[in-house]
């Protein structure tokens, strides 16, 4: 439908103006975004950090909610890219936003406002650990991360 | 409507747009309190829900259609549970996105027309000669241009084989290929005679040795106009040419004096508009008062002479003299508030002679009244009097009591008019048929009666 007019209008705005602590990392079509964040203030969870989420956009965008996760690169990447620690964040990068999922998207949800509330999420955190049974999630789970089922049982974080 | 009805609309109107407007090439920016927080496009179709937010009609659809259920529906800027949908959006908001300017949809045909948006659709629907419309021979599928299109319907589709470089060339394409990609169709200089391939032939000119040329300096009035090889001799000797950078340095001195003649002159204006506001202002100060002076005048009355010999000094110098203006203003004000007190004083004093009159004459009426009544009163025991007698006679004949003594106090009782206590004190308890008689006896008269 739209997805590629209204991605190439946001594309537009924010080449023009990006919130601080927010870059593209890649941006050269419209399926699939690359966004580094950082966190702003002195968290000492994330500090000195830079993490690289995934953004990728259905035909349905932005009807439909974009597949967003943390991307990890090696340490010995010209940028190393780790994946925060958040008790709502799996270590294979899958976050657990209810923003994020069929229910809680909005399509008056942009890249950019996703971008801040992932940035606002990891500020808020002040718990050094994975969600509970990582483990065995990272190993099993093979489904695409917006069918999942999450609980959305913590509103703290 | 709800929302149900909201997407039996849009999918019923889905099919008739001519053009996609979210696909419009817009000339400017707008506002983002213009744009639909779901397309990110200027507003098309407008809705509005009930917590007032504004959405592209076929975007909430959409929106709509993706949650749930209905029943659940939430404002995707608010989630606000919804379920009516208004189309009464302002019309303000309407105007606005339909007068942003926007590109011919057609600009990839040619056309270089910039409307407002809510022209678009007719532009495109009548006027625009680059809308590709189905080539009217049955079995060509492809589309050609409005204003290419013939009255006769033929197919401008055919191939036609170019008959200079045998490529094939469809006919409608057939013009544009000579004067531009043809690589054998050559034409003749007009200048130079000499040929060269017709889409080469605008270069040609440009370089073109024999083209007549108009020498440098025709803008200061050189009349010479030689061809392209001579050009430069002739420059070297026209004296037209030497001046060239003296009337250059004139010209812009003569601008630049131009602009600051003209910014004077806006200043100029400025100045006499404002002396004439404070012409009128004063003029209008020194007819107010003077004015002002004559109306006090006859309002003085009395206290005359000295007053109005006041009055005529001060006329003439008022002028220079605001401050003895200003007393005399404040004496004349007070006499006025004197006079007014002495008007006060006087009708207070006639309003309260005219209450006495009123009260005397009301007096006399009461009294008048007062002796009618009681004439009435002693008329009415003068009537009752043989009664009395009787009911007396009877229960003397019972108790024995002494006649002559009861209605003789009966008698003395109701002609003074004081009071009948005298006869309860034998006859109280004994006779109770009198009773009410004694009651109205006993009270006072201008109560009972």
């Amino acid at each position: 439908m739209f997805a590629g007019k209204r991605l190439s209008k946001e594309l537009a705005k924010m080449q023009g103006h990006l919130p601080p602590g927010i870059t593209f990392a890649k941006s050269d079509n419209l399926e699939e975004w690359q966004m580094d964040i950082r966190v702003l203030d002195d968290n000492p969870l994330y500090q000195n950090q830079i993490y690289r989420l995934k953004f990728t956009f259905s035909q349905k965008y932005p009807i439909e909610p974009p597949e967003v996760q943390f991307i990890s690169l090696p340490a010995s990447h010209e940028t190393p890219r780790p994946i925060p620690i958040h008790p709502h964040i799996y270590s294979n990068g899958i976050i657990c936003l209810d923003l994020l999922s069929t229910a809680g998207w909005s399509p008056v949800q942009t890249v950019e406002s996703v971008c801040m509330s992932i940035q606002s999420m990891l500020t808020a955190n002040t718990r050094d650990e994975r969600p509970p049974g990582d483990s065995d999630f990272v190993s099993y789970n093979k489904r695409r991360p917006r069918d999942i089922n999450f609980q959305y049982d913590d509103d703290n974080v | 409507m709800n929302l149900e009805e909201l997407l039996l609309v849009e999918s019923s109107c889905t099919d008739d747009e001519i053009v996609d407007l979210r696909a419009l090439d817009y000339v400017s920016g707008y506002d983002t309190h213009l744009m639909c927080p779901i397309c990110h496009c200027a507003l098309i179709r407008p809705v509005r829900l009930q917590c007032d937010h504004v959405f592209c009609q076929k975007c909430l659809s959409s929106a709509v259609t993706s949650s749930s259920s209905t029943d659940d529906f939430t404002c995707p800027t608010c989630r606000t549970p919804t379920q009516t949908v208004y189309t009464d959006v302002p019309r303000l908001l309407i105007n606005m996105c339909d007068d942003l300017r926007v590109k011919c949809p057609f600009l990839a045909e040619g056309c270089m027309e910039v409307m407002a948006r809510g022209h678009v659709e007719s532009h495109v629907d009548k006027y625009c000669g680059y809308k590709l419309l189905d080539c009217p021979s049955e079995t060509c599928d492809k589309k050609t241009r409005k204003k290419d299109l013939d009255s006769d319907g033929k197919c401008v589709h055919e191939l036609l084989q170019c008959s200079h470089c045998e490529e094939e060339v469809m006919e409608q394409d057939y013009e544009d290929h000579l004067n531009k990609s043809c690589l054998r169709f050559e034409t003749m200089c007009p200048h130079c005679q000499v040929m060269t391939l017709q889409k080469d032939l605008g270069d040609h000119i440009d370089i073109c040795p024999d083209a007549i040329h108009s020498c440098t300096a025709s803008k200061y009035g050189c009349p010479v106009k030689i061809k392209r090889a001579d050009i430069a001799m002739h420059e070297q000797a026209c004296p037209l040419i030497a001046m060239g950078p003296y009337f250059e340095a004139q010209n812009s001195r003569l601008n630049s004096l131009e602009l600051t003649m003209r910014h004077l002159q806006q200043r100029n204006e400025i100045f006499e508009d404002g002396f004439a506001n404070i012409r009128s202002t004063l003029v209008d100060a020194s007819r107010v008062l003077p004015g002002q002076n004559n109306r006090d005048l006859p309002a003085e009355g009395p206290p005359g002479s000295s007053d109005s010999q006041e009055m005529s000094n001060d006329g003439s110098s008022q002028s220079n003299n605001p401050t003895t203006y200003l007393l005399f203003l404040h004496e004349s004000l007070r006499e006025e508030v004197g006079q007014l007190s002495h008007a006060i004083t006087d009708l207070d004093a006639r309003a309260s002679m005219a209450i006495m009159n009123e009260c005397l004459r009301i007096k006399e009426d009461m009294a008048h009244t007062n002796t009618a009544v009681n004439s009435i009163r002693m008329q009415v025991q003068w009537l009752m009097n043989p009664r009395l007698h009787q009911g007396q006679r009877t229960s003397n004949v019972r108790t024995n009591d002494t006649n002559d003594s009861g209605t003789g106090q009966l008698g003395s009782s109701t002609a003074s008019t004081t009071s009948a206590s005298p006869i309860s004190g034998p006859s109280n308890t004994s006779r109770p048929g009198l009773r009410p008689r004694r009651l109205s006896d006993s009270a006072r008269e201008g109560t009972k009666l």
